[in-house]
């Protein structure tokens, strides 16, 4: 198999083979050379000198990493790791060597339904029975296919919160496509490609500027990778794209959000697609203190945050490892004594409910900003 | 394989634990790749493994982090590697100060540990974040520390090895120190340690000679030295803007008149020699040790290959010098770049110096690095009689002492 691709082709010779990324979480889980970055990077090197032929093995042992980013975060030599896994993933399909099954499978589901749940397109919006939405607006929310599919509570939070906060929005319902995330992270770009022209031209047509959502996997692909794919395909770019945290955040400041306070402990996890992915670290922080939360940091924390053990496609194709993942972040939630570990995406909130089993209360940001925040004019 | 103990025989696995940090241009062509690979969990674990490789009359190859670039965890004949992943749990003695730790720990991961407790390694790697308690001090190696406290092996007090005749511990550090696994493999360490101490590190921009002066003008913890050339380098791959002049950043617990922030800055990039690489991308590499006094003089020596380098001082008044010069390893002259690699450690050799080590590929170089060689490859002969741990490390055998030999030559 030939590396088209001139960033593996150069990062490949530019890893020093160190091993500091031995951070990574699926490493740490089975100890396997093949599971490293290191390992990757080296398959991908001798790929390129024509030393070793990729068999099944080794591509599925590619896909054991949730594309996290802890790798490129203590990089020695600033390898933009993330892009080279997802680079290689893509070369990995064109030549037929991948998607690994249970991804070919969400692909499959995801072109007839336009989410990879396997979901009816027109119940998307069922969890919005009952609240009203603008056709057009300049800020569109963006729910996204957990939220929509599995988090209903997620979204409800978030709309209610606009609602209370009277921000003017709309939503595009059942003409909301997936973003296209499981298929980035997985190397099937064309029916991602798909979905940012289902999505492009539906945000077009309501009039939209401002892109908001409250799924950090949909904020990474949204604000990162739609900018490329629209240069890619030509298409002009001209939305402003921000999570949720952004927007309270931004309330907060200008005075327009007030909350009931608390005094509780909570530990927060970082989401890798807002942290590591778009550096935001500090505001769901600042939002939880200013809210009066007590925020005990875990062991691993903001840009060395252990990944929930889910994204990258590990949770639908390597169940176990994705638990094994998620069990250790548990652990260390609970071991900083905190009542409750509050995250910032739907996608982790999941995949840590199944890990926590009850032990520690998992919620998000959203939920409990919309709790305590005080409806406008009352304070 | 052997039933509970972790194995894989698979190409890609077996592939991926055939090679070090190192990138062999043509010599590569020699070597074979494992036959298999074991995660041992326990020492019990290794002696099976041993057994079953006497039995099979195949090679066995510890592995560590696999962080050097000396050759001694690649399978040349093939073999079963043994990677200490899995044995990677350790135990503080608080009254003795002493860490005991099995062969797969990560030396910063102990480091971290040991503070909580307001404990200290004595020594540790410029590669502590991924380089294992077993293979350091299979390595012998120095680093962070050794101005003041010397090798690692001089810092350990008792292992635990294991061979074809069983588990044991030892005090015989000597024997097992630096030696690859060829005489053993260590699966446990007692390791002394320091009470913690709040250190400062300093920088001057001094000339090699200051440095020495400064370096051995008290008992201070650690000493490096960048040249221009490494700092220039640095400041074009890291974006950083480090004034390029020769700096020495001296670590002590002592108040000193250095520049403190410059100083901070250089040794919170201690773990990072090799960012450099990014600039070839490739590295060639030279690693020598020389006497202090000569080492004005060995980089002047050097000076024309426009490599980088990076000294740190050694308890002793000898000094560690790596030096890198990047170069493209996918370009034919990389090849011929190699020679600055032998030419340095000639140039070292002149002066009284060696090389840092010689794992396989300079274990021709063994006589040299240990001056007791004459007795280790005794003991070498008695434990090993088929010579199969870890052939052709340290104790030279088969083509690549000749095909080294060649190359100096032409260096």
């Amino acid at each position: 198999m030939k590396i088209n691709s001139s960033v593996i082709n150069n990062e490949a010779f530019v890893c020093v083979q160190c091993h500091y990324c031995r951070v990574c979480p699926a490493y740490s889980i089975l100890r396997w050379e093949s599971v490293s970055p290191r390992g990757r990077m080296y398959l991908l090197r001798g790929m390129i000198k024509e030393e070793i032929e990729p068999d099944s093995k080794a591509v599925e042992d590619f896909y054991r990493c949730t594309t996290c980013g802890a790798c490129e975060t203590v990089c020695q030599t600033s390898i933009p790791l993330i892009e080279v896994w997802e680079i290689a993933r893509a070369e990995f399909v064109n030549a037929r060597k991948a998607p690994l099954p249970v991804h070919r499978k969400l692909r499959e589901v995801a072109e007839k339904n336009g989410n990879p749940y396997g979901e009816r397109r027109e119940e998307r919006a069922k969890w919005a029975q009952g609240y009203e939405f603008k056709d057009n607006a300049e800020i569109l929310f963006f729910a996204g296919c957990t939220a929509s599919y599995r988090m209903m509570e997620l979204a409800k939070n978030t709309v209610e919160f606009f609602a209370k906060t009277q921000i003017d929005f709309t939503y595009a319902k059942e003409d909301e496509h997936c973003c296209g995330s499981p298929f980035l992270r997985t190397g099937q770009r064309d029916i991602a490609y798909e979905f940012f022209r289902k999505n492009f031209e539906e945000w077009k047509k309501r009039g939209v500027e401002t892109i908001v959502t409250t799924c950090s996997g949909c904020y990474r692909t949204i604000g990162r990778d739609y900018p490329a794919i629209a240069e890619e395909l030509g298409y002009r770019w001209e939305f402003e794209v921000i999570h949720t945290v952004h927007l309270i955040k931004e309330m907060i400041e200008s005075g327009k959000l007030k909350f009931e306070k608390t005094d509780e402990t909570v530990t927060f996890h970082d989401p890798c697609h807002l942290g590591r992915h778009m550096n935001t670290y500090h505001t769901p922080r600042e939002i939880l203190e200013e809210m009066g939360y007590q925020i005990v940091e875990m062991e691993h924390t903001m840009e060395n945050s252990l990944c929930c053990g889910a994204g990258g496609g590990v949770k639908s194709q390597f169940k176990d490892l994705a638990m094994n993942i998620g069990r250790k972040r548990i652990d260390e939630a609970k071991r900083t004594g905190a009542e409750m570990i509050v995250s910032a995406c739907p996608f982790c909130k999941l995949h840590l409910i199944h890990a926590a089993d009850k032990k520690i209360e998992v919620r998000d940001i959203v939920e409990l900003v919309n709790e305590r925040a005080k409806p406008l004019n009352t304070d | 394989m052997i039933e509970g103990i972790p194995f894989r025989d698979d190409f890609l696995e077996r592939y991926l634990c055939s090679h070090d940090i190192s990138s062999p241009p043509f010599i590569r062509r020699f070597f074979k790749i494992a036959d298999g690979v074991f995660q041992p969990e326990r020492e019990e674990d290794v002696l099976k493994i041993l057994k079953l490789a006497e039995e099979k009359r195949v090679p066995v190859i510890p592995r560590g982090g696999a962080t050097s670039g000396y050759g001694g965890v690649i399978p040349v004949k093939g073999g079963f590697v043994m990677d200490f992943a899995r044995m990677d749990r350790f135990e503080i003695d608080e009254d003795e100060k002493i860490l005991i730790s099995e062969p797969g720990v990560v030396w910063w991961d102990t480091e971290k540990e040991l503070n909580r407790k307001n404990l200290s390694l004595r020594v540790y790697p410029t590669s502590a974040p991924s380089s294992t308690v077993g293979g350091w001090i299979a390595q012998n190696g120095y680093g962070v520390g050794s101005l003041a406290f010397g090798s690692i092996a001089e810092n350990v007090s008792k292992l635990k090895v294991v061979d074809f005749s069983g588990i044991r511990d030892t005090r015989n550090i000597y024997l097992y120190a630096g030696l690859e696994g060829t005489t053993g493999i260590i699966t446990k360490a007692w390791i002394r340690l320091r009470e913690f101490e709040e250190m400062k590190a300093y920088a001057f921009h001094v000339s090699p000679e200051k440095a020495v002066k400064l370096a051995y003008s008290s008992e201070h913890h650690s000493a490096l030295f960048l040249d221009r050339n490494y700092i220039k380098m640095k400041n074009s791959v890291c974006n950083d803007q480090i004034p390029e002049k020769d700096t020495l950043v001296i670590v002590s617990g002592k108040k000193m008149d250095g520049d403190e922030s410059l100083g901070q800055e250089i040794w919170e990039s201690r773990f990072y020699p090799m960012k450099i690489k990014r600039l070839g991308p490739g590295i060639i590499p030279a690693e020598v040790i020389v006497p202090c006094e000569s080492l004005p003089n060995y980089l002047n020596r050097i000076l024309k290959y426009n490599a980088g380098n990076e000294v740190w001082f050694i308890r002793g008044k000898v000094c560690s010098v790596l030096s890198f010069l990047p170069w493209d390893e996918r370009k034919m002259s990389y090849t011929n770049k190699l020679r600055f690699t032998f030419k340095a450690l000639k140039i070292a050799k002149k002066m009284g110096g060696k090389t840092y080590s010689s794992g396989l590929y300079l274990s021709k170089e063994s006589k040299n690095v240990f001056k007791n060689y004459q007795e280790l490859l005794e003991f070498k002969k008695e434990i090993d009689p088929h010579n199969l741990l870890n052939p052709m490390k340290i104790f030279p055998s088969g083509i690549i002492p000749g095909i080294i030999r060649i190359a100096e030559v032409f260096s």
